[in-house]
């Protein structure tokens, strides 16, 4: 948007700056903070006095039969066992939470440096390295990850593992291009002159102008892992015995008739599950636009 | 022909790789001999199970090194025999299994692209003969929403509202029924599908049909005097169509993904059901055959889609 203006003058400049800054607004904001909200539930939900997850709530005083629809007793309703809906979900964003979080953070470490060294140190390092993350895309991700997870016991680890090396080729290849475009600007240049060491060039030239502007794929990529971890979940291949969003909107609509008589079941874990990811994705784009990564290499 | 040649032989390495990673990780990080024999695998002690463990080993070629047993995979592969399910005693084989579930997962994915595509191009046209006004703006938004719901939430949203509450479809998929029955107990599967892909191919066709609106040959139809509907879709679409059909055509091995979670919110014997099914009983030749048929499926729709793209404009060639 700001490449005919930019060369105007220094006040234009700053006035498109500060558009810009104004333009990132209140949307951002907004869903930085459902992230950050549901993310302190998820942390605090054992110490918030919930009730217990696993517990079964049956009255005995003649409601009836479970599952019970949302109520004050029981703000989401429960499922036809009695348990509560609302904690459940809260103690459900736990595991989405930490393995949307772990593996695109093991994602950003191991394709983020494989895509740096591609794009540093290039030749047959950037060929091996390329070709591991075609064939990484050449599966469709929930393809691979169900592979794997036939092969591997669940454990949170595990899970977390196998959408983190799901997420090495994107990250990768957008860290790979950018650095090709960095190593052979003029700082790059000056410092190698100056006998820097390509450790020290990486680390601290190409390092942070690489990562930054990755950041907007960081919260995209999030949301990307835990869609996917609900994804398994419901297919019953995420974390054994978990409390996922996946695997309560899986209980919520095993049955028609569960779906039909007791929508609340699946309806609040899917929620919940919207609206991050929304807020995610979101936040992503505003981000990517606002740090003016161009859309076509990520 | 260079050109050719590379791509072509950049598929062939493209798709030993894979099979080998398949083949690899299927045998080194599974157990094979588990799988068929379950426990008694291990009761290596016993002079009973451990003849038969000799047996199934030689049987299923499980004592010759991993690269010999890779090749002969391949090979059986290649011509068709997939092996046999270890969870049914081999009958049928993964081939017959195969071959009973593929159509209905093409005629889903078929179905949902088509429907992909008729959405996208008026609702990309409205929204580019719009650009920045409100209805824009409240399309941009309902795009978003519709990316940010997962596949299986909104399959479930769609079965919920339109088989449960409107009764207008079936919820049930049978396998007897006639053809466009079957087309019928599909459609909100289908849609599932459609409704995220249509808003990814939306969001490209209108920001070319707005570059395309700009150019002097679309004033002069304008000044010409014709309707506004008519310059877009007669003279506008057809130049702005192109990043849109590499974009379907690369999607298609996308929405193979898709499909598994779908065909299992709405029970359709599918493909992608099988692989979870087969999963979940840890039928490893099933798993094996239907992950290398995706693979397979992939990789060649896309180096078609590189192809066709080559054709339609020269420049990428060099």
């Amino acid at each position: 948007m700001s490449e005919e203006t930019v060369t105007v003058s220094d006040s234009a400049d700053t006035e498109i700056n500060a558009a810009i800054q104004k333009k990132i607004g209140w949307g951002f904001w907004l869903a930085i903070s459902w992230v950050i909200f549901i993310t302190l539930l998820a942390i605090l939900a054992p110490y918030l006095n919930l009730k217990d997850p696993r517990g079964y709530f049956i009255d005995i005083d003649g409601n009836g039969r479970p599952p019970y629809s949302p109520s004050f007793e029981h703000w989401f309703g429960t499922d036809k066992d009695a348990r509560d809906i609302f904690s459940r979900s809260l103690h459900g964003a736990r595991i989405s939470l930490i393995v949307g979080f772990s593996a695109i953070s093991f994602g950003f470490i191991v394709g983020g440096s494989l895509g740096i060294i591609a794009g540093y140190f290039r030749g047959w390092l950037d060929k091996v390295i390329s070709f591991t993350f075609i064939i990484l895309l050449s599966f469709p991700s929930l393809v691979l990850a169900i592979m794997l997870t036939a092969l591997l016991n669940r454990s949170l680890f595990t899970i977390s593992m196998i959408l983190g090396i799901l997420s090495i080729a994107p990250v990768g290849r957008l860290a790979r291009a950018s650095t090709l475009q960095f190593s052979d600007r003029e700082f790059v240049l000056a410092a190698r002159q100056i006998g820097a060491s390509d450790s020290r060039i990486i680390l601290r030239e190409l390092l942070p102008n690489v990562v930054i502007p990755m950041s907007a794929l960081a919260l995209l990529g999030m949301a990307v892992a835990i869609v996917a971890e609900g994804g398994l979940a419901f297919l019953g291949l995420s974390v054994s015995q978990g409390i996922t969003w996946g695997s309560l909107i899986q209980i919520g609509s095993d049955s028609a008739t569960t779906l039909e008589n007791a929508p609340w079941i699946a309806f609040f874990p899917i929620l919940l599950l919207f609206l991050t990811v929304l807020s995610l994705n979101f936040a992503g784009d505003r981000l990517r636009s606002h740090l003016d990564v161009k859309e076509s290499s990520l | 022909m260079k050109f050719w040649m590379q791509r072509v032989a950049m598929a062939i390495l493209l798709l030993l790789s894979v099979s080998a990673l398949t083949f690899g990780a299927m045998n080194v990080l599974g157990d094979p001999l588990f799988n068929i024999l379950g426990p008694l695998a291990g009761d290596v002690n016993n002079p009973k199970s451990a003849a038969l463990i000799e047996e199934v080993k030689v049987k299923y070629d499980l004592d010759k090194p991993l690269p010999v047993r890779y090749v002969k995979w391949l090979g059986d592969f290649a011509t068709g025999d997939m092996g046999v399910q270890f969870s049914t005693d081999g009958q049928p084989p993964v081939s017959g299994l195969i071959k009973e579930r593929i159509p209905r997962t093409i005629s889903l994915l078929v179905m949902a692209q088509l429907l992909a595509v008729m959405i996208s191009i008026p609702w990309a046209a409205i929204t580019a003969a719009r650009a920045g006004k409100r209805s824009d703006k409240i399309s941009t938004m309902n795009s978003f929403f519709l990316l940010a719901m997962p596949n299986f939430a909104l399959a479930i949203l769609l079965k919920y509202i339109f088989s449960l509450k409107l009764g207008w479809f079936p919820l049930t998929y049978k396998a007897i029924d006639p053809f466009f029955q079957q087309m019928r107990q599909m459609f909100l599967a289908a849609v599932t599908i459609a409704l995220p892909a249509a808003a990814v191919y939306q969001r490209l066709l209108r920001t070319d049909l707005i570059t395309t609106l700009q150019q002097d040959f679309i004033l002069m139809a304008r000044a010409k005097g014709l309707s506004r509907s008519r310059v877009i879709f007669r003279h506008a679409i057809r130049p702005s169509m192109f990043s849109f059909i590499t974009v379907v055509g690369l999607n298609t091995g996308g929405l193979i993904g898709g499909s598994i979670v779908v065909e299992t919110v709405f029970r359709i014997p599918g493909i992608g059901s099988s692989l979870v099914e087969s999963v979940l009983r840890e039928d490893f030749p099933v798993v094996l055959a239907i992950v290398m048929l995706i693979a397979l499926a992939f990789v060649i729709i896309n180096v078609l889609v590189d192809v066709l793209y080559s054709i339609i404009d020269p420049r990428v060639r060099r």
